[in-house]
Parts: C-alpha cells; sequence; structure tokens
C-alpha cells in the first residue's frame, strides 16, 4: 500500500469511525435512529412470528438475528449529546442515557450479545430454543427501554 | 402495580411496623428456611410452597416489595413508591420475626389482603392494593402463606414513609375505604367458562391490572365507568395505555396470543420492546406463569366491552 492510498484508507476510516464529527443535525440523527430500531423491532417481530407458530420460517430467522446484531453494532454512535427529549419533542430518548453512560453502554453490549446468541441458536433450527433466546433478547431490550426511553404519549 | 392507590400502600408499611413488631425472638420464624426463592422444594409442604408460587408471581408481589434499584434483598421491602401524597417505603415481608411478617398467621395475611388491615387492626395506605386482593380465594391466600414463610428471612426494619401532613393520619383512611373500598370474594360468572373465569379473576383480582390501567378520580377511587382503558395521569404521572379492547385507542387488533406472547416476553405485535413499569410487571410475574394463565388473561381482556380514551 503507498502513501497515498493509506492516507485515503485512513481518512476514510477516521470517517467511518467518528460520525460525530460530521455534526450532523440532530433532529436528522434522531429520524436515522427511530428508523433504525423500527428495522430492529421489524425483525422482532418477525422472529416472533416464527416462535408464536403464525409462520413456519424458521429458515429465516438467522437473517433475522444477523440484522438486529447489526443494527445493535450502529447504537453506539447514534446516541450523541443534545438528541434527547429535553430538546427534541421527536424523541423518547431520555437525558438519563448521558447521565449514566456506563449502564447505557453495558445495555447496548447486551444487545450486541444476545442478538450473537440469536444467530447461533437460529442455525440449529430448533423452534422452542429460538424462542427461549428471544425472550432474552427481549429483555436485553427492556434493559435500555425501561430507564432509558419515556412512555409513549 | 403502580397506581395512585399504591400511593397509600407505604404507609401500610409503617403501620405494620407501629402495630405488628412487638415481637419476640431475634431468630427466623420460618420453620424450615428453604433458600429457594420460588418452587416447591419437597418434604410435606412442597406443592402448598409450588401453588403458592403461581399466586406469588400472579399477584406481582415482588417489585414492590424488592428495592431491586438498590440492589435490596428480595422481599425485604424498602422500595420508595412516589406520589403524590408523599413517598410510601414498601414493607419487609419477609418472614423474620423481627422486622418482617415472621408472626403473622394465615388469618393476619388473610386480614391484610382481605380487608386491608393490619394484625393490630389498623388501616392499610391502598397504595397496597388490597382494594384488588380483597377477591383472593382463601386457598390463594393460604398457599401464598405457605409460600412466603419459606423463604429467606431478611433482617431489615421498615423505614417510616414520608407523606406531607393531612396524609399522616391513619384514621382518615377508614372514610376512604367507605368511598372506595367493598370488601369480597371474587364471585365467578356461572356463564362464562373456566378459561373466561380464570381469566377475570387473574386480571381483575391477581393481577390488579386496573390498579394502573384504570382512571381514577380526585380522591384516588377507581373510575368504574371506564374499567382498564388507561389513564394519562398513572403512576409518575406517567400514561398507561389503554387495554380494553377498543380497535384504536386500546388493544382491540391485538390476537389472543399477541397478548400471551407479550406478557411472556414483553414484545409487542410489532416488536417493540416495553419499557416502563410493565417490564417488571413481566418480569417479576408474568412471565413465571403458564400459557394457560396467560391466554386465559388475554381471552378475558378481548372480552372486555371496547371503551375509548384516555
Amino acid at each position: 500500500m503507498n502513501k497515498f492510498s493509506l492516507a485515503v484508507t485512513a481518512g476514510l476510516l477516521a470517517a467511518a469511525v467518528s460520525p460525530v464529527f460530521a455534526a450532523d443535525e440532530p433532529l436528522n440523527v434522531i429520524k436515522y435512529r427511530q428508523n433504525v430500531m423500527k428495522a430492529v423491532g421489524g425483525h422482532t417481530g418477525a422472529i416472533a412470528a416464527v416462535v408464536k407458530g403464525e409462520v413456519s420460517f424458521v429458515g429465516d430467522v438467522e437473517a433475522h438475528a444477523r440484522g438486529i446484531n447489526a443494527m445493535s453494532m450502529q447504537l453506539g454512535h447514534l446516541f450523541p449529546k443534545g438528541t434527547d427529549n429535553g430538546a427534541f419533542k421527536e424523541t423518547r430518548a431520555l437525558p438519563a442515557i448521558w447521565e449514566d453512560m456506563g449502564k447505557f453502554d453495558a445495555a447496548v453490549k447486551g444487545l450486541q450479545a444476545e442478538s450473537a446468541k440469536m444467530i447461533e441458536v437460529a442455525q440449529g433450527g430448533d423452534v422452542a430454543a429460538i424462542g427461549a433466546q428471544l425472550q432474552n433478547l427481549g429483555t436485553a431490550c427492556g434493559a435500555c427501554h425501561k430507564p432509558f426511553r419515556a412512555e409513549a404519549q | 402495580m403502580t397506581g395512585p392507590g399504591r400511593l397509600f400502600a407505604g404507609l401500610a408499611a409503617v403501620v405494620c411496623l407501629a402495630a405488628g413488631v412487638s415481637a419476640s425472638g431475634p431468630r427466623p420464624a420460618a420453620a424450615q428456611a428453604s433458600t429457594q426463592p420460588a418452587g416447591g422444594a419437597d418434604g410435606g409442604g412442597g406443592d402448598v410452597v409450588a401453588r403458592g408460587t403461581v399466586v406469588f408471581r400472579a399477584a406481582g408481589c415482588m417489585s414492590c416489595h424488592t428495592d431491586s434499584k438498590n440492589l435490596g434483598r428480595p422481599l425485604a421491602g424498602g422500595r420508595p413508591l412516589i406520589t403524590p401524597f408523599g413517598t410510601f417505603y414498601t414493607p419487609n415481608i419477609t418472614p423474620d420475626r423481627d422486622t418482617g411478617i415472621g408472626n403473622w398467621s394465615v388469618a393476619d395475611l388473610s386480614r391484610s389482603l382481605h380487608e386491608g388491615l393490619s394484625p393490630a387492626g389498623s388501616h392499610y395506605y391502598p397504595a397496597f392494593p388490597y382494594t384488588s386482593y380483597t377477591g383472593m380465594t382463601d386457598q390463594d391466600v393460604g398457599d401464598l402463606w405457605a409460600f412466603l414463610m419459606a423463604q429467606p428471612p431478611v433482617i431489615q426494619a421498615n423505614r417510616p414513609h414520608e407523606l406531607s401532613l393531612p396524609f399522616r393520619f391513619r384514621a382518615s383512611l377508614g372514610v376512604w375505604k367507605g368511598l372506595f373500598f367493598s370488601a369480597g370474594r371474587f364471585a365467578p360468572d356461572p356463564g362464562r367458562d373456566a378459561a373466561w373465569n380464570r381469566g377475570a379473576y387473574l386480571v381483575q383480582v391477581m393481577g390488579h391490572c386496573g390498579e394502573c390501567h384504570t382512571p381514577r378520580g380526585a380522591l384516588g377511587g377507581l373510575d368504574g365507568d371506564k374499567r382498564l382503558a388507561g389513564t394519562a395521569k398513572g403512576p409518575d404521572g406517567k400514561k398507561v395505555p389503554n387495554i380494553t379492547p377498543h380497535p384504536q385507542d386500546g388493544i382491540g387488533k391485538w390476537t389472543e396470543s399477541d397478548i400471551s406472547y407479550f406478557l411472556k416476553t414483553g414484545i409487542f405485535p410489532d416488536g417493540d420492546a416495553a419499557g416502563g413499569a410493565m417490564v417488571e410487571v413481566i418480569e417479576d410475574g408474568t412471565s413465571f406463569l403458564d400459557d394457560s394463565d396467560r391466554s386465559a388473561i388475554a381471552r378475558y381482556l378481548l372480552d372486555l366491552p371496547p371503551i375509548a380514551g384516555p
């Protein structure tokens, strides 16, 4: 790799790794974040439909789990300061997130771990096992939603 | 199980303290202190304790009587319930003789749940939802007693409530009870099948769902015309959803399995995951029930008259 491509790579990496510096409009970040969360919810609802026996698409669960896991990796940079519901009524994200970043980060890691586990479990194709893991996944979601999300109005 | 009514419950604790805690020996009450928090460790009382576990989970005792935020010991109380009337601290319901309910007989427990009275006869604040528990069967109360007495005793003195002045006087509770409380066991509807009646019992009595999901009047009594129709001003001033089968405002578009699955996992039909007070209701309570009980709850809810609002 020559110096030029190194520099370009480094530049691209920096851009990819530090979206905060891009200083995106808070409202746009909020909208984006909500779409990511809806994607997670969509995948979760799809797995739940399999677990409830409403559909028989057990083979699809792994893909949904991968979707959730991929989204969970973004969460770390989707909550820049100043995007709470005190600043913007469009979001339900509570200021408590930024008051207890340690707890928030732990909750994000929890979702990353449980969704990774779901990928593994899904490969086994056992609906009961998937159901048990979905319960763990739901608990991981709640670990953030309970302390850090306001009630719907 | 958080409700304006709950506000009052904390005081109940104080009552216990003042009343029941004359107590004698410093040792734990439970004869055979099983360390298992749940389940029926055998040896005679196993079945009773196992049945009591179901009662315990269905009634949702755990969440309020454990100060989990501060890593409190299970059922040792001390959880603050912040209300417009002041702050209540829930009482210790472990079988420690001095600081818990180790000296309570089944009759004492029955009187607290069915009549809202301490063993010494003082009124409990309705933050303790005896307004719902009054419908419990005697069998369930007996089983719950056996379960509670089989838990590890924890020595932890009850913390006095911090109420604003007019609410410190327990005597006024007699008046409140006269207005809003009618004691009486649950009466099954003979025109309905067993599952519906089980669901009604779980929703109205054990789960005390209405304590949060039914709006209250100025004096804290439940609005009987809007049962389970939600409220904009629930516990902590938060909105509590309508759980009647109203198609727009309530859960009319949910299926029985949607409701049952939500009570097991906290996952909504659209894949969202619950936050708020319902998380502990599920994690400490309904997730432990049998599928048949969760289905019974769903069946009953979907059969309620749909009400618009809040």
